[in-house]
């Protein structure tokens, strides 16, 4: 099977993964700077979903989590190891499962979507399937590939 | 040299071929980790699944919290949907809707220290409007408060029904929910209560104070408004960022 360079695969993934931390840092900021909680009347399917009891996780804001996990992503992208590849799949693969559960959430439970959780659920998925080619492909090996440039 | 130069070609070649076989390893065992995460992953987004719809609120056979309302309004006078002395200087009036998350937040987390310091003490009473635009179970659900509230019970009500409350729009309030909470609530006529939220003078009130939040420009719930003998009329808050806030905007209507 013909893999793409994992130099290719990093800029990409420290590319879409700085797409991430833009948008969960959005989404942090809108839901901060509304003061305190209110349903909204008229308000948008993210006005909904921002004042579910399901926005916090443990008093933590969900779209922070994901900063963190974008970030984590970011810097796996910066090293060529196996160390970094597998703890950029096991995040993105964290991300994923937890997008998955978020959608399920937004579609079946809050009955409204978002359409900033939709584009962080997309390059969620993305980082996966790159993750995971970088580590199908490159497990084990050990090359110096250069630092990525940022996209 | 000949042979030397053999020996040391073959020790690379062995060097190489270890090496080879070390990165395989490691390979194999990498993957083999990935494997075991991408089970685990599946596995804990399944059980978040199945435990999340099991453990949403609004079940109408297993009320929670009723001792808790009794301790928090138990001893406060009532009278229709205004908790507090009557005599109190100072009105807050809320702008909620039974169906919305907020109000629920403001109920388990703001209200309590605002009865505690201001309604205990006789210094305001708060007083519960419908604001009610969430979804079709909203007014139903408002005109059942202010059906228990024709009892003396309104705030029984709302805050039984808060702590209780199900997914927004999920339909967990139908007349059997109701029905519970209003028993739980400690309503004595049933009877009454039944006839009471179909009645046109309780549905026409959730329409009125759904109508009058909306002139005053309110644009979401739980909104707050205070009157007291330092206000010029209804002083509108919004929805104000804790209960601090609250206390310090009675302060000054008073």
């Amino acid at each position: 099977m013909n893999f793409p360079s994992e130099g290719t695969l990093r800029r990409a993934i420290a590319f879409v993964a700085a797409l991430g931390v833009g948008v969960a840092t959005y989404i942090t900021i809108a839901e901060s700077g509304g003061g305190a909680p209110a349903c909204l009347a008229g308000g948008g399917g993210c006005a909904t979903v921002a004042n579910s009891s399901y926005s916090e996780i443990a008093g933590i804001n969900v779209a922070i989590l994901g900063i963190v996990g974008y970030l984590i992503l970011l810097g796996t992208a910066f090293f060529a190891n196996d160390a970094a590849r597998f703890l950029g799949f096991a995040a993105a693969l964290g991300g994923f499962g937890f997008s998955i559960y978020l959608t399920y959430l937004e579609i079946f439970t809050i009955e409204a979507i978002c359409q900033w959780c939709v584009a962080s659920a997309v390059l969620m998925t993305v980082l996966f399937l790159l993750n995971a080619t970088r580590l199908i492909g490159y497990a084990g090996t050990t090359t110096s590939a250069a630092v990525p440039e940022q996209g | 040299m000949s042979n030397k130069r053999e020996r040391e070609k073959r020790r690379e070649e062995r060097l190489q071929a270890e090496a080879k076989v070390d990165s395989g390893d490691r390979r194999t065992k990498l993957l083999q980790w990935a494997a075991g995460a991408v089970f685990l992953a599946i596995v804990a987004v399944v059980v978040l699944i199945v435990v999340n719809s099991g453990s949403e609120g609004g079940d109408a056979e297993n009320l929670q919290g009723a001792s808790e309302v009794d301790a928090l309004v138990g001893n406060v006078p009532q009278n229709g949907m205004t908790l507090g002395k009557p005599s109190a200087k100072v009105e807050l009036i809320e702008y909620g809707d039974l169906q919305c998350p907020a109000c629920k937040a403001f109920a388990d987390e703001v209200l309590p220290q605002v009865i505690e310091n201001r309604v205990d003490s006789g210094e305001a009473k708060i007083t519960f409007h419908n604001f009610a635009f969430l979804g079709e179970q909203s007014a139903p659900a408002g005109a059942a408060a202010l059906a228990a509230g024709e009892q003396g019970r309104g705030w029984n009500f709302l805050e039984l029904f808060y702590r209780n409350q199900g997914t927004e729009n999920s339909g967990y309030a139908d007349d059997a929910f109701l029905k519970a909470v209003a028993e739980g609530a400690g309503v004595k006529d049933i009877a009454q209560w039944e006839s009471d939220r179909e009645s046109a003078k309780v549905t026409g009130e959730v329409q009125r104070t759904t109508a009058e939040a909306q002139r005053l420009g309110f644009e979401g719930t739980p909104s707050f408004a205070v009157e007291g003998p330092k206000t010029n009329g209804l002083e509108l808050l919004g929805t104000p960022n804790g209960a601090e806030e609250i206390e310090e905007a009675i302060d000054a209507a008073g």
